[in-house]
């Protein structure tokens, strides 16, 4: 690759804003024509934001993007295929009832003289596409009925039929076999031999090392730096992807872990119908009262899963052991797994915590109401006593406890969600990702709040997407990469770049 | 939330009531002559309705939807007059069964239980169709609605012959059990219902679950709710409401005849909770709502059972479905915030709807009072809607 070629894209002072989070903060860097320029950084660094900018599904930011040095500004997905560029989402977007053919001419179909489709034609254009990309199927089948790897080559079909000179890929090789990963690096030599500009997004070292020309890093929603491949290295590149700040929180005196209270041996969670088999792979760790285990990892490594797993809400039956206080469990209900005394924050407080249509004393008395319980009717007084307690300790920020909790900022719905488990006197509290969409401020106080509770002989389990968070709060981190525990550190001799070493680490065997 | 916020929803529908009363004593004297009967009749029509009315809206709150009502009464009516006639002396001479013979409670007692638990079995199979198997509600119920109406056809001349009767209408004609058509003893069991639902659903725990199962199921799952046990019991109060409601409509009637008994009854419940402020979209409803919503009902049809001078009987369909498009609409412009300017006629498509809705209106006024009348409706109508459709692009412009 020539260091003076054109750059075919550029980015100039890119930023966009999202209520409360800035996405991208003033990006500016170059794509030269014909290479394959890979994008690094971690969860929310911005990278899918950007890529959406420059494939027309975001349209309103700030900033200036040039193509072929022509300042352009997308109205929508139509108009940047018409233009040339097109992207292979994580999550692929095909018609599953229609054939692969009928996929790729989508919008665009083909039709004979008398206006009808032409699907004779279709099919031998697929075929021929499709034989490129060595991918050998019917272009009659039904998209839905193919494997995940060819229902991506099937895009990269259609994108191929677009003319398309630059190609975004969100992280292509997430859900491929091993055999399907090489098809798909042969399938972007072949591409680049046909001159199309592949912007690579990937959080893989050895893929990103392995493919790329040139490497962007994004911090933060910031541009940290762009390196030639050749002249850098996994660490250098996975140190400049770490080093986010956060507020600093004092805790005092260290914690003291006390005993065992949850032993997990060599937990596996099936994942039928997909490449990778297991959402979850021979996972074992021990937890202590009065502990804060951290579980780091990437998107879709499974940190969620895990704490389903634990929580008896996963949808497959998890293999492997669970002893809670010495004795085994296996719970297939969350109800279950209340009574033995284990609570869970869940990830997405909006679909899957709070009950929108209930006021903040209904959200909190959820799962304890049958406390208040006299004769068979609930006495609203009880009630509304236990819940005051929980708004006081907990310093949830509200007009009253019947206002609608939907009214409440982000923090203070996450204080009920955490108000409402507590109230269960949990010996076990689960956290999957509690800070997000939470303001700075807020976070530091739920940093506090965890604290206390580990004071108080609880044992926690965090997950976070940050890691200056996990490093902050936890005792311990575990590290997942793919399903499989790749790491495990002490808080004296983890660091961002160690962690983030071992949560890119390709684990599959 | 205020006494007037939470029950925004039940003062409209007193108002309503008030109003449409105060329209039928304005346009016709029967209030006024015959006031009594009016009452007792008004308030029968009422407590059948509600009683499976409240399940159907109980099974709306958690976010599913009955359709079956109407075949569940017919079906179950039919088993409580083939039980009846089980326990009939029968006629030496003819070897007929004497329903009218029976004497005493018990076997009343037991065909009123066994219809009961029939009941009770409906709504075991609808949970076991809707957790288990996995069918959506719509699909679980609409089985049920078109199976079970059949199976009562197919039953009824079956087992009646068996029982040694020629008729094919199953007849229920015992003294005792004629008394359950007493106006009072269907509002009684009314009322003693709706208390039992409102004390379940606003006073008690699982009440409080079954709002969270309706307003987030996913959710409430993840906060250790029996999810599936709390779907038995709102399809299981659904089914049984509406085997009741058919026991007392078979009091009423005297016979159990699969052709007629109970028609589009299901409409009219799911309408009666959807005007008395239940969401379709689950987790937002109340008993005393549901309660109003069905006293609005019967009285707007009473209200043009008096008013409309011939074949009243046919618009109450029109009436049900009008009422309901309006309660749903009101509903959801409140929620999406009311104050939005709102296009109610964008581009063609509003274009299009002007003249139908003008025509439509015009169509039931031709048919009510004649020929000019029609012509005069379809005009304003079309001219008042053009004006509306107007302002509002001209608004929107700016």
């Amino acid at each position: 690759m020539n260091e003076t070629a054109k750059p075919i894209v550029s980015i100039a002072h890119v930023t966009k804003q999202f209520p409360g989070v800035v996405a991208l903060a003033d990006v500016s860097f170059d794509v030269r024509d014909g290479e394959l320029h890979s994008i690094c950084g971690e969860n929310g660094a911005g990278k899918s934001t950007l890529m959406k900018i420059l494939s027309g599904v975001i349209v309103d930011y700030e900033g200036e993007v040039f193509l072929k040095s022509k300042s352009m500004k997308f109205a929508g997905t139509r108009e940047a295929e018409a233009a040339g560029i097109s992207i292979i989402h994580q999550e692929l977007n095909l018609v599953e009832q229609l054939s692969a053919a009928a996929n790729i001419f989508l919008g665009r179909e083909k039709r004979t003289r008398f206006g009808f489709l032409d699907d004779h034609e279709m099919e031998l254009a697929a075929e021929k596409l499709l034989a490129e990309l060595e991918c050998h199927i019917s272009p009659r089948a039904l998209a839905g009925s193919l494997r995940v790897g060819d229902q991506q080559l099937v895009e990269i079909a259609k994108a191929l039929s677009l003319n398309t000179d630059i190609l975004i890929m969100d992280e292509p090789t997430s859900a491929l076999t091993e055999a399907e990963v090489e098809r798909l690096y042969r399938v972007i030599e072949r591409l680049r031999q046909r001159e199309v500009t592949i912007l690579y997004i990937s959080h893989k070292m050895d893929e990103v090392f392995r493919l790329s020309d040139r490497i962007t890093v994004l911090r933060d929603g910031e541009l940290v730096k762009t390196l030639d491949c050749a002249a850098t290295s996994p660490t250098e590149v996975t140190r400049l992807m770490v080093g986010r700040e956060i507020e600093a929180v004092d805790f005092g005196q260290p914690r003291q872990a006390g005993e065992v209270v949850l032993e997990v041996d060599n937990l596996s969670l099936p994942w039928p119908g997909h490449a990778r088999q297991w959402r979850l792979q021979d996972v074992s760790f021990q937890l202590r009262s009065g502990e804060v285990l951290g579980i780091a990892g990437l998107m879709g490594a499974g940190r969620t899963e895990l704490l389903e797993c634990l929580f008896g809400a996963s949808e497959e039956v998890p293999q492997g052991c669970i002893l809670l206080g010495g004795e085994s469990v296996s719970f297939r209900h969350p109800s279950e797994a209340k009574a033995a005394g284990i609570a869970m924050v869940t990830e997405d407080r909006k679909r899957l915590g709070i009950f929108a249509e209930m006021s903040v004393r209904e959200n909190i008395s959820i799962c304890t109401l049958q406390k208040a319980v006299q004769a068979g009717l609930v006495v609203p007084a009880r009630e509304q006593t236990f819940v005051d307690k929980i708004v006081d300790r907990l310093r949830v920020k509200t007009s009253g406890p019947e206002s609608r909790i939907t009214s409440l900022s982000g923090g203070n719905q996450q204080k009920t969600v955490i108000g409402r488990w507590l109230l269960t006197d949990p010996q076990v509290l689960l956290l999957d990702d509690p800070t997000r969409g939470v303001d700075v401020g807020a976070k530091a106080e739920l940093y506090r709040l965890m604290d206390e509770l580990c004071r108080q002989g609880i044992a926690i389990i965090l997950t976070s997407s940050e890691l200056p968070e996990l490093l902050t709060v936890s005792d311990r981190i575990l590290v997942l990469s793919e399903g499989v525990l790749t790491a495990s550190f002490d808080r004296s001799e983890a660091t961002e770049h160690k962690i983030m070493e071992a949560a890119t680490v390709s684990a599959r065997k | 939330m205020g006494f007037a916020s939470k029950y925004r929803n039940e003062i409209g529908l007193l108002v309503a009531i008030i109003c449409v009363v105060g329209f039928t004593l304005i346009f016709n004297q029967s209030y006024l002559t015959a006031p009594e009967i009016n009452v007792k009749n008004i308030l029968h029509q009422t407590a059948l309705l509600g009683i499976f009315a409240l399940g159907a809206a109980m099974v709306i709150i958690v976010g599913g939807i009955d359709l079956s009502s109407g075949s569940v009464i017919v079906f179950s009516a039919s088993i409580c007059a083939l039980v009846l006639m089980a326990c009939a002396p029968v006629d030496e001479s003819t070897g007929m069964p004497q329903t009218d013979q029976i004497v005493g409670w018990s076997p009343v007692l037991l065909a009123i239980g066994v219809t009961i638990v029939v009941g009770l079995v409906i709504g075991t199979l609808h949970t076991w169709l809707i957790t288990v198997v996995q069918l959506p509600p719509f699909v679980a119920t609409l089985a049920s609605l078109v199976g079970l109406r059949s199976f009562a056809k197919v039953l009824n001349p079956a087992v009646s012959k068996a029982l040694g009767s020629e008729v094919t209408k199953v007849r229920a004609d015992a003294e005792s059990f004629v008394l359950l058509s007493e106006w009072w003893v269907a509002l009684t069991v009314f009322l003693v219902l709706a208390v039992g639902c409102y004390v379940l659903m606003s006073h008690t725990v699982c009440g409080r679950h079954l709002y969270a199962l309706g307003g987030n199921e996913e959710a409430a799952r993840l906060s250790g709710i029996q999810t599936d046990r709390m779907k038995w019991l709102v399809y299981s109060i659904g089914a049984v409401t509406a085997s009741i409601a058919g026991i007392l409509y078979l009091a009423k009637i005297g016979a159990a005849n699969p052709a007629t008994l109970g028609v589009g009854y299901e409409l009219n419940a799911i309408a009666a909770a959807v005007v008395g402020g239940c969401s379709l979209r689950g987790g937002i409803g109340l008993i005393p709502g549901v309660m109003l919503g069905v006293l609005f009902l019967r009285v707007v049809i009473d209200a043009i059972n008096k008013v409309v001078p011939k074949g009243s009987d046919d618009f109450q369909g029109m009436i049900v479905g009008f009422l309901v498009v309006l309660a749903v609409a009101v509903n959801e412009f409140r929620r999406q915030g009311g104050g939005k300017k709102k296009q109610f006629f964008p581009g063609s498509l509003g274009v299009a709807v002007i003249p139908i809705l003008s025509l439509v209106g015009a169509s039931v006024l031709f048919v009510m009072y004649g020929n000019t009348a029609g012509i005069v409706t379809f005009f304003s109508v079309l001219a008042i809607l053009t004006a509306w459709k107007i302002t509002e692009s001209a608004a929107a412009k700016r």
